[in-house]
């Protein structure tokens, strides 16, 4: 950046909100100069600081990229309209907050992709960092685009956008694919050609090697290779030895607030219990553990590297972490003094709450959240979410009696079967916690009940057993959502709900196919960015997008597929097998339920792969 | 024992508040294991003192925080350690070691200097930086102060110690800063942009220095 550049973003700076946002040089996030590394890599969150400096997948990422001998690996984020728009005035480039270096001066520019509504910001992002922003038109000065993050599975709306993704695990995958694009850059290969030598490292989509065709319905007919050297399926990389793998051990320490500021240590990756709507516990196959030894390690180094008060134990479902026990106990003992606290962030109540609890109340008190996700136990074994009534009000009444008073319970709304019964269902359980309160005697319990309940709308996901079905239409959708209100009139409970618009968006983006990335664009162009954000959703701008792009919303959300489509990420092997997928919904369909798979082997199709699922 | 220490704000981090800016501090002194007393009570905390926040966008050069702590230790090696879990643009730039009896910092601060760079481009700064002389020459200058409660119009001249260019459109000052009354840099620009006839100018402004009262004189609060 010139120091013409420099001066009117120093003055842009005194005009904005949270301007610390963008103005990077916290604890433990120095790089490498600029002219001292050969590869230059901008990690983009698209979505605002506090969020994706809260992000854990980016701090593993941007670390590791760090720690190879050629590389530096900077870290931009989208900016507040306010920031944005005083750029676009003085024509100032996104830049990056380690070396304010602009996005079209990087070799590599990678995006995570957490949330299918936070697209228009990948897109805003690159046209505010000056590089084209289809891959199309991209030449060969430009820098890579790539994406990876769990919405990589389906890849197709991005398709238009992305020179390529990174689908899977990223700790091995990425320093594979730096490498390799290492050797081209020195062999000085064509765009075309390193993305084709990038195509075969596992778990790399290329999209311009494939093009989709599709039927007169709109459904799609075929997925075609376009160069037959581009493999035939794409199988997602999955990283083998978790315990070893690359960990950070500093943690940036933001200057201010993000959303979650504690060192987060990830315990174990993947789930054995398969919910049926869940698409993190399937795509994230197999479970692996990190072993207790290096989790223990990994906290004392960034216990010591960061000054955090708080670490939490992350994972898809830290109960089932085998010695969760000797864990916390292990912890607690070699933090207490230092007055460490530490959290659990996703305990199933299924599991032994009561213990975990009070072993953690040694230091800290915070609210406990359920997910129970339906109200009848015939919707809970449809999804396959293995808790009971019993196990709801098992853990909430130990949760009062160890002095909680603050319980929140999630909840979807329109799940696949879903009748006006399992709503009220929803209203009994809420009333049955509140009830279990008063079970505890006066003087145990804390004083001013909250139960929170919160109720999403089911968003279908791709590689689940319900990629399939129909989400409910909106009318549908907000009948429900009152009728749930009505159940939910009592004293002590607060009713939250989501915005049914913003999630058939989801729905429509989540299993779209590559024409949606023309809705995006469209979306994108007429002014939809930071869709996320409440203040900022624009419904009928993307409904036009839609029309204009001559496709229709229901085509993708409210319509159920049948198994003989041709599904837009089909050519994706993302270890669990579609068959299986199909087998999981005709089992919801019957109510059937299945085991967690440490319980014995339920085929999901991890094991076609020796030496990967040791569960 | 307490340990006042003399930090150092860079100009890359002048947008981090003051409370974000302690608590970094805590986290800091965490990382060094330095041995820093913690309050007495349910949910312990360390009681760090700052002499005077700065505004949010301000660099300071010289800024006083006290930090109480536990065991013996020497003012070298607290300022080595800290030092060492500080991030880059946080330093510590003295320590000086006292009895616990010595008063806070922000009870003895009395005034600060500010270095004020007027925008180049700002069409006001020309004909501010001329009505300087005029200021120092008023006996009075009336202006309207925000306080805790609310805004009074008052002689603001005995909170100026002193103010010199130091360049074509720098301008030096010492201002009052304590209980008794506060003159803040954005206010004295203000005044002298109502002098000047013109409008308050865009400045970056620096806090370079602190001072307490010491036999009738300003002394630097670090030394005092």
């Amino acid at each position: 950046m010139d120091p013409v550049q420099e001066r009117a973003v120093e003055k842009l700076l005194e005009k904005v909100e949270k301007p610390a946002r963008y103005t990077g040089g916290e604890m433990n996030t120095e790089v490498r100069a600029w002219d001292e590394a050969e590869m230059h890599f901008a990690f983009c969150f698209a979505d605002t600081y506090e969020i994706g400096m809260s992000y854990l997948g980016m701090k593993i990422l941007v670390s590791l990229m760090n720690s190879l001998p050629y590389m530096s690996c900077e870290r931009v984020f989208m900016p507040w309209v306010d920031f944005r728009a005083g750029l676009k005035e003085k024509n100032i480039p996104l830049f990056s907050l380690e070396s304010r270096k602009a996005l079209s001066e990087f070799d590599v520019i990678g995006f995570s992709l957490q949330y299918e509504m936070s697209y228009t910001n990948i897109l805003d992002m690159l046209d505010l960092g000056h590089v084209p922003v289809r891959a199309a038109d991209r030449g060969e000065k430009d820098p890579l685009v790539i994406a990876g993050g769990p919405c990589a599975c389906n890849p197709e709306p991005l398709a238009p956008f992305f020179d390529a993704f990174v689908i899977g695990d990223g700790e091995e995958m990425m320093v594979e694919f730096l490498d390799v694009l290492r050797a081209c850059k020195k062999e000085g290969l064509d765009r075309y050609e390193t993305l084709m030598r990038l195509s075969r490292v596992e778990g790399v989509y290329v999209p311009r090697f494939y093009e989709p065709k599709y039927n007169e319905d709109g459904t799609l007919r075929a997925f075609e290779r376009v160069d037959e050297r581009a493999p035939e399926t794409v199988r997602k990389r999955i990283l083998k030895d978790f315990s070893n793998a690359f960990y950070p051990d500093t943690f940036p320490v933001p200057y201010t607030d993000i959303v979650f500021d504690r060192i987060v240590l990830e315990i174990m990756r993947g789930c054995t219990r398969g919910c049926r709507f869940c698409q993190a516990g399937m795509i994230y196959r197999p479970v692996r553990e990190r072993s207790m030894e290096r989790v223990i390690e990994l906290a004392e180094k960034l216990e010591a590297a960061t000054g955090y008060e708080e670490m939490s134990l992350s994972s898809l479902s830290s109960g089932d972490y085998s010695c969760l026990k000797e864990l916390i106990t292990a912890l607690m003992d070699r933090f207490q003094d230092k007055r460490v606290s530490v959290s659990l962030p996703s305990m199933r109540v299924d599991n032994l709450v009561k213990q975990s609890l009070e072993e953690l109340s040694r230091v800290r008190k915070s609210g406990l959240t359920v997910a129970a996700e339906a109200g009848t136990q015939r919707l809970r074994d449809v999804i396959n979410k293995g808790v009971t009534e019993e196990d709801v009000l098992r853990s909430v009444t130990d949760a009062f009696d160890s002095g909680y008073s603050t319980v929140k319970l999630y909840f979807m709304t329109g799940l696949p079967t879903e009748t006006d019964e399992d709503l009220r269902g929803i209203g009994d359980l809420a009333r049955k916690v509140v009830n279990a309160y008063y079970t505890v005697p006066k003087e145990r319990r804390a004083k001013g009940l909250r139960v929170t309940c919160s109720a999403s709308v089911f968003v279908p996901k791709p590689f689940t057993p319900f990629q399939w079905a129909a989400q409910d239409d909106l009318e549908t959708v907000m009948e429900k959502q009152s009728h749930l209100r009505e159940y939910l009139k009592m004293k002590g409970v607060t009713f939250n709900w989501h915005d049914p618009s913003l999630s058939l968006l989801e729905a429509c983006i989540s299993r779209g196919d590559r024409r949606m990335g023309e809705v995006i664009y469209t979306a994108w162009k007429d002014g939809c960015i930071l869709d996320g954000w409440s203040e900022h959703f624009k419904y009928d701008v993307w409904i036009k997008a839609f029309e204009k792009c001559g496709l229709s919303p229901a085509f993708y959300a409210n319509r159920e597929r049948s198994y003989d489509e041709l599904l837009p990420w089909a050519f994706i092997d993302m270890g669990v097998t579609q068959r299986y997928l199909q087998l999981e919904n005709e089992r919801a369909k019957k109510g059937q339920t299945t085991k967690d798979c440490r319980k014995g082997c339920n085929g999901c199709g991890l094991q076609r792969y020796e030496g990967l699922c040791n569960v | 024992m307490k340990m006042w220490l003399t930090m150092e704000k860079g100009a890359r981090i002048r947008f981090t508040g003051h409370l974000d800016l302690m608590r970094t501090m805590q986290r800091a002194l965490r990382r060094s294991g330095l041995p820093v007393r913690y309050s007495q009570g349910f949910n312990p905390h360390m009681l760090l003192n700052a002499a005077a926040p700065l505004s949010l966008g301000m660099p300071g050069l010289r800024e006083l925080i006290e930090v109480p702590v536990g065991e013996e230790i020497t003012a070298a090696e607290f300022q080595e350690r800290l030092n060492a879990a500080l991030p880059p643009d946080l330093r510590c730039r003295a320590v000086r070691a006292l009895p616990d009896e010595h008063p806070a910092p922000m009870a003895m601060l009395r005034a600060a200097q500010y270095l004020m760079e007027l925008d180049e481009d700002d069409p006001n700064t020309e004909s501010c930086m001329a009505a300087l002389p005029q200021m120092l020459a008023a006996e009075e200058l009336q202006a309207i102060r925000k306080t805790k409660t609310g805004e009074k119009p008052c002689d603001v001249r005995p909170m100026i110690y002193d103010a010199q260019a130091l360049g074509p459109r720098t301008i030096c000052a010492t201002l009052s800063l304590c209980e008794a009354g506060t003159l803040k840099p954005d206010l004295f620009l203000t005044v002298l942009a109502g002098l000047a006839g013109a409008e308050k100018p865009e400045a970056f402004i620096t806090r370079l220095q602190m001072y307490a009262m010491k036999d009738g004189a300003l002394t630097r609060l670090e030394e005092a």
